[in-house]
């Protein structure tokens, strides 16, 4: 199985990559820090808050460490010209594409899992109790999200024909999904009401931002695992704003993107 | 059944580059063919072609009987593949090289004797990173032969080696043949495919100018043996010409230079010349391969255009390495 061959030796590469280490050890800072502070000089430690606190503010990090790790995952190696060994033996590119988006899922999913793993051991210790169904749904919904970004990483480096670009690429998704996100609200807003006057209801400004921005669906999403009494969707949401929705939206983001790539690299000169 | 047969093979980049134009190459089963030309003449977009880097633009490619593009998966399962001026894995070990390779190609060869045969056992064990260029082109051959394959395709192999390891390579190359591998090599260095090559193709500016046995090229081109003498005084009345196989006689100074048909005739000439003066110094040449790749590229090679070169051959000036 080619896919399986270029997921192994991808493995066995990148794993030895200083940069993927420190991005990856960021988020288990975050845990750690989430459920320390989560509990520190309070009475009775809520165990969901902490949960919820790492989800939030690690969905900022997410982006973040599934880029870095895999921007440069074929156009770094289309710029060295190792791609030519790679696809001098039997892979095919969407072996190659496929491939390199298990490796570094595996990467960044992996480090995920170990901050969550310290999470769940801190909350055991520190909290009077643990939801351990919230725990796992938080821990899933992360890891659809963390995807999401490992795929647009991977189909950016497939399109892009050199590192520079890669970068620029990957830099600009980071900004625009995660850093600028609140303004694509207001930037909708102001194009589609106060400038073509299209009269769009609040509803369809925040489904629009949601399928702009994997991270904004993200946070939507989360709505499935949270207690009832922390439910912040309001009853009278439209379908389209139900959390299950969010689901899907982030399963495009996963999909679309690689698919993307795979074409576009089996129709690239790699001379 | 040919190795490799282009028909018609044209690529160009844009409007205005023609980096390879109406090819027709055929190579043997089982031969060493010997891909010669300077760098900018086409000769990496053909081989990028053929392992459907780089598609073209019209015309076909089959290698060992497969469609270059639609039947490349069978095709990387029979070939092995050193390109050129590719880096390789920089975190990975010599070793970890070769196994994925073999991972990949459902081979099982002995690492340790493959590694030994291109002469970097001992580095097996250190990362790629830290290799000379002479050390990433034996791994790279190292890597092309896993599996046994039926046909090697090498890019400029011998860039990077010292003589010793050109040589090396060299003898690779015919225990490979000797096996029944067809070998495709490219090169800019004429000494190269004088010294193993069965066959050589000469590329200029994106076409294929000849192709054949460098005897047959020599031949071909008719250069001709020549035998210069350096006489104590040029005597009157010679007659070299009226000799039977000397095609020319030319005198400059004290040097009586004769170009030949057969290099055989070449004893009549001396003993001529023998017999009416006193002979200094002889000196006797046959017609080199660099001087009949001049004739093929010359003028083409050098101080062409830039926008003429093939993307992924940057002309440079010092192009013709002989």
């Amino acid at each position: 199985m080619s896919i399986a061959s270029v997921a192994r030796k991808d493995f066995l590469d990148v794993r030895r990559a200083k940069i993927v280490w420190f991005v990856a050890s960021l988020y288990l800072l975050i845990a750690v820090l989430m459920f320390y502070f989560g509990q520190q000089g309070v009475d009775d430690p809520e165990f969901h808050n902490a949960l919820l606190a790492l989800s939030g503010n690690g969905a900022i990090l997410i982006p973040l460490i599934a880029l870095v790790t895999a921007y440069l995952a074929i156009a770094g190696e289309r710029e060295s010209g190792s791609i030519k060994y790679m696809l001098s033996i039997p892979n095919s590119r969407r072996d190659v594409v496929l491939g390199k988006f298990i490796s570094r899922s595996a990467i960044v999913v992996g480090s995920i899992l170990v901050a969550f793993a310290l999470a769940g051991a801190l909350g055991l210790l520190w909290y009077p109790s643990v939801d351990v169904g919230m725990f796992v749904g938080a821990l899933a919904l992360t890891t659809l999200f963390t995807l999401t970004y490992v795929s647009v990483a991977i189909g950016i480096s497939a399109v892009s024909a050199s590192r520079s670009r890669a970068m620029g690429g990957a830099i600009a998704v980071y900004f625009v999904t995660t850093v600028l996100a609140n303004l694509i609200r207001t930037g909708l807003d102001w194009v589609f009401n106060d400038i073509a006057g299209l009269g769009l209801s609040s509803d369809a400004l925040t489904f629009t931002e949601s399928a702009l921005s994997p991270m904004n669906a993200f946070f939507r999403s989360l709505g499935l695992v949270l207690p009832d009494d922390l439910a912040v969707t309001a009853p009278d949401n439209p379908w389209y704003l139900e959390p299950e929705l969010m689901l899907v939206v982030l399963f495009v983001w996963l999909l679309v993107p690689l698919a993307i790539g795979i074409i576009q690299f089996e129709r690239a000169n790699l001379g | 059944m040919p190795a490799i047969e282009t028909t018609a093979l044209t690529k160009r980049y844009g409007d205005s580059v023609l980096a390879v134009d109406d090819l027709d190459l055929t190579v043997d089963d089982g031969e060493i063919f010997g891909f010669l030309g300077p760098n900018g003449a086409g000769k990496s977009t053909t081989l990028n072609m053929l392992l459907d880097f780089v598609r073209p633009t019209s015309g076909s490619v089959t290698v060992l009987g497969y469609d270059a593009q639609t039947e490349i998966h069978e095709i990387r399962k029979r070939i092995g593949v050193l390109p050129e001026g590719a880096t390789l894995y920089e975190r990975l070990t010599a070793r970890e090289h070769v196994e994925w390779v073999a991972d990949t190609k459902n081979a099982d060869p002995d690492v340790d004797a493959l590694l030994e045969r291109v002469g970097i056992l001992e580095d097996a064990d250190r990362a790629a990173g830290g290799f000379s260029k002479g050390m990433r082109q034996r791994l790279g051959l190292g890597m092309a032969l896993v599996g046994e394959p039926d046909l090697l395709l090498l890019d400029e192999p011998s860039s990077g080696l010292d003589p010793a390891g050109m040589q090396e390579m060299r003898e690779i190359l015919r225990e490979e043949a000797d096996r029944g591998t067809t070998v495709f090599f490219s090169s800019h260095i004429l000494g190269e495919v004088e010294a193993v090559c069965d066959r050589i193709g000469i590329m200029s500016e994106g076409t294929l100018v000849t192709t054949g046995t460098i005897d047959d090229l020599q031949g071909e081109l008719d250069l001709g043996a020549s035998i210069s003498l350096e006489v104590a005084s040029v005597p009157e009345d010679l007659a070299l010409e009226s000799l039977e196989g000397v095609r020319s006689v030319a005198v400059e100074g004290t040097t009586i230079t004769a170009t030949c048909v057969d290099p055989a005739v070449k004893v009549d000439v001396v003993e001529r010349v023998a017999a009416a003066t006193a002979v200094e110094d002889i000196i006797s040449e046959d017609a080199s391969l660099e001087e009949l790749f001049n004739t093929y590229t010359h003028g083409r090679g050098r101080g062409r255009n830039d926008s003429e070169a093939a993307p992924d051959e940057p002309v440079r000036t010092a192009e013709v390495e002989a």
